[in-house]
């Protein structure tokens, strides 16, 4: 009866048709990305389109020290746009160079770890038995290691590469990605399009690649989005400790340990880079989560 | 008699489980002729898909398969052959459809790729060779608009169309031999008689022989030429499916006939469904499996199993058959 009476009052009025079109609208826009994202998306894409350019945007040059012009405040001299830190380097070009350590560490470092950790899981889950013990051993005890020992032993080591410090950061991104893959892997190595997949003759190989790979990168993805911030965020600390790239580069950290000197004759050495790696984190969190919950909406659309 | 495609010898399947061997498929034995169709019955829990996986060999690393047991596809033993031999044998040469459509495509893979990957794994074909023959093979069970379903994803095909699908995946390579393991049972009522239809039509067209695995009496009927009723890892009853329905020897192919719903039979009444549980397959009873569901149940079915009896090509392993005067 419900059907009758709401099919009837459509066609009585004609009006509802519409009323239905606009609330199908409102869905599909709630469905959509907020505006407010634009902001974070706009600040990443400027942060990478001016650290990407960096050597062809015509800056004073990173290390350049302007003897004339110590500690000079943002705005003080034409020259020096956001000012000069203690030794009269231009603190405009040094964030910029500082932002390509951030964001080189902060997209290689997950995706070295979840490069490996894929690898591990994948065959963890697909394989089982002597394998996944293997491989749950060697997580458990990578685990038993804390990061810190881990990235100090790196640094003291190999001391300052920018190489070496994403390789570093991405080996603690390793056993969640081992671990998220593996449980991923095990959940669709049962599925019935596995089984028939072997039922037409595939190897494991293209088993791995082609029936489960595509459905374990999602939750990878999602994964990478969550790092991007944590290895900018612990790439920063490194740098602040001085574990990072070595001195004369410029890194977010790195300026920010510099100027804490500083922070009352001269605050905006450590506050404009504080500033611009807490804008950028944010971002990166905020963009993450809308796209991750967007990743969800597609999945269950599917399934 | 015609070509033996498959023929199965003595399979003894078992898993290894906390409690002990489970024993799925306790001696089983058919031959199977091109052009003809199998159907194999029983409830959940028989052994039949453990009976389709043994054949196909894709049974999971916990299972072991007796030391006596032979499967021969087109003359040569399954079960002597390592993986990676089997590989090209299946999907060319042995094929499956599965139950449930939804879980047995690739999501992430449109349907036209699922075609052309077995095509040019098994064939060898140029990619527009395998394209073309998959809009071909669509067309030819029955999915409108081949050319446009090919770039589809399984999601955007409804439950019957993706099972012609399968379908058409599962025969790409002409296969000797096709296991269809509960086709139908996943599907809506309205679109099951059309997928079986199909599977009829293909068997014929690609003189395939078909096992036909179901629990459903009513789906063999008609559309198979043997009916082999399973219970308890054993075949209990096996004969062309006329005399099945209409000389049934074993009380339990009896309990399956009764117990699909007929629309003659008055509303409401109580349907006619087996008591009891199917046996403990780690602890099977001593006697006959079925003696403590059956009727016709007497002191010597709960002592001795009652071995395999074979009447002009009917076979039933029964003390107590039924339409018999003497009890064999």
């Amino acid at each position: 009866m419900a059907d009758l009476t709401s099919s009837g009052a459509a066609a009585a009025a004609p009006g509802t048709t519409d009323a239905h079109e606009a609330a199908l609208k409102a869905y599909s826009r709630k469905k959509r990305f907020s505006p407010f994202l634009y902001v974070p998306v706009a600040w990443l894409v400027f942060v990478i389109v001016v650290a990407a350019l960096a050597p062809w945007l015509g800056l004073w040059p990173a290390d350049e020290i302007d003897w004339v012009a110590l500690r000079v405040p943002p705005g003080a001299n034409e020259a020096h746009p956001l000012g000069t830190d203690h030794l009269g380097r231009d603190l405009l070009s040094r964030i910029i160079y500082g932002a390509r350590v951030s964001l080189t560490v902060g997209f290689a470092a997950p995706a070295i770890g979840v490069g490996f950790g894929m690898v591990l899981g994948m065959a963890a889950g697909y394989w089982r038995g002597w394998i996944d013990e293997a491989v749950g051993i060697a997580i458990d005890s990578w685990l038993a290691i804390p990061g810190l020992v881990i990235l100090l032993l790196f640094a003291l080591v190999f001391g300052g590469s920018l190489f070496m410090v994403c390789f570093s950061l991405g080996l603690l991104f390793i056993p969640t990605a081992a671990r998220i893959t593996r449980a991923a892997t095990m959940k669709y190595a049962n599925r019935e399009f596995v089984m028939a997949a072997r039922a037409l003759g595939a190897s494991d190989t293209r088993i791995l690649v082609k029936e489960i790979l595509p459905n374990v990168i999602w939750p990878l993805i999602a994964f990478i989005l969550i790092d991007i911030p944590i290895a900018i965020v612990i790439e920063g600390a490194l740098s602040f400790l001085g574990l990072s790239v070595k001195a004369p580069t410029p890194s977010w950290g790195g300026i920010i340990a510099e100027g804490r000197e500083y922070l009352e004759t001269a605050p905006w050495i450590s506050l404009i880079p504080t500033a611009v790696m807490f804008t950028t984190v944010l971002s990166f969190n905020l963009v993450g989560d809308a796209i991750r919950r967007r990743m969800a909406d597609v999945k269950e659309s599917q399934v | 008699m015609g070509e033996i495609v498959l023929e199965v010898v003595n399979q003894r399947t078992a898993f290894a489980t906390g409690r002990g061997m489970l024993t799925a498929v306790n001696g089983v034995s058919l031959a199977l002729e091109r052009g003809k169709t199998l159907g194999l019955v029983g409830e959940s829990g028989s052994g039949k898909s453990v009976l389709a996986r043994s054949i196909m060999g894709l049974l999971p690393r916990a299972a072991v398969t007796g030391p006596g047991s032979q499967v021969l596809l087109n003359g040569r033993d399954l079960t002597r052959l390592s993986e990676k031999e089997l590989r090209p044998i299946r999907g060319a040469e042995m094929s499956v459809v599965f139950q449930d459509p939804m879980t047995s495509l690739n999501p992430t893979l449109t349907i036209g790729k699922q075609i052309v990957e077995t095509l040019r794994f098994h064939k060898r074909l140029s990619k527009q060779a395998a394209r073309e023959r998959a809009i071909q093979l669509l067309r030819s069970v029955g999915l409108p608009q081949p050319e446009a379903r090919v770039d589809q994803y399984p999601h955007q095909l409804s439950g019957g169309m993706r099972q012609r699908a399968a379908i058409a995946i599962a025969i790409s390579c002409d296969p000797d031999l096709l296991i269809a393991d509960e086709p139908t049972t996943a599907l809506d009522v309205t679109v099951q008689a059309e997928i079986l239809d199909l599977l009829q039509r293909m068997v014929r067209e690609h003189n395939m022989a078909m096992i036909l695995i179901t629990h459903d009496m009513g789906v063999v009927a008609g559309r198979c030429d043997d009916v082999a009723v399973m219970y308890a890892g054993r075949i209990v009853e096996q004969a062309p499916v006329r005399e099945i329905f209409h000389q049934t020897r074993m009380p339990y192919t009896a309990a399956l006939l009764a117990s699909i719903p007929r629309i003659t039979a008055p509303a409401h009444r109580k349907l006619d469904a087996i008591g009891g549980r199917p046996p403990d397959l780690i602890d099977p009873p001593r006697g006959c499996a079925f003696a403590p569901r059956c009727r016709m149940v007497s002191d010597r079915c709960n002592r001795v199993r009652p071995e395999p009896v074979i009447e002009k090509g009917h076979l039933y392993a029964c003390h107590t058959p039924l339409g018999v005067e003497e009890p064999a």
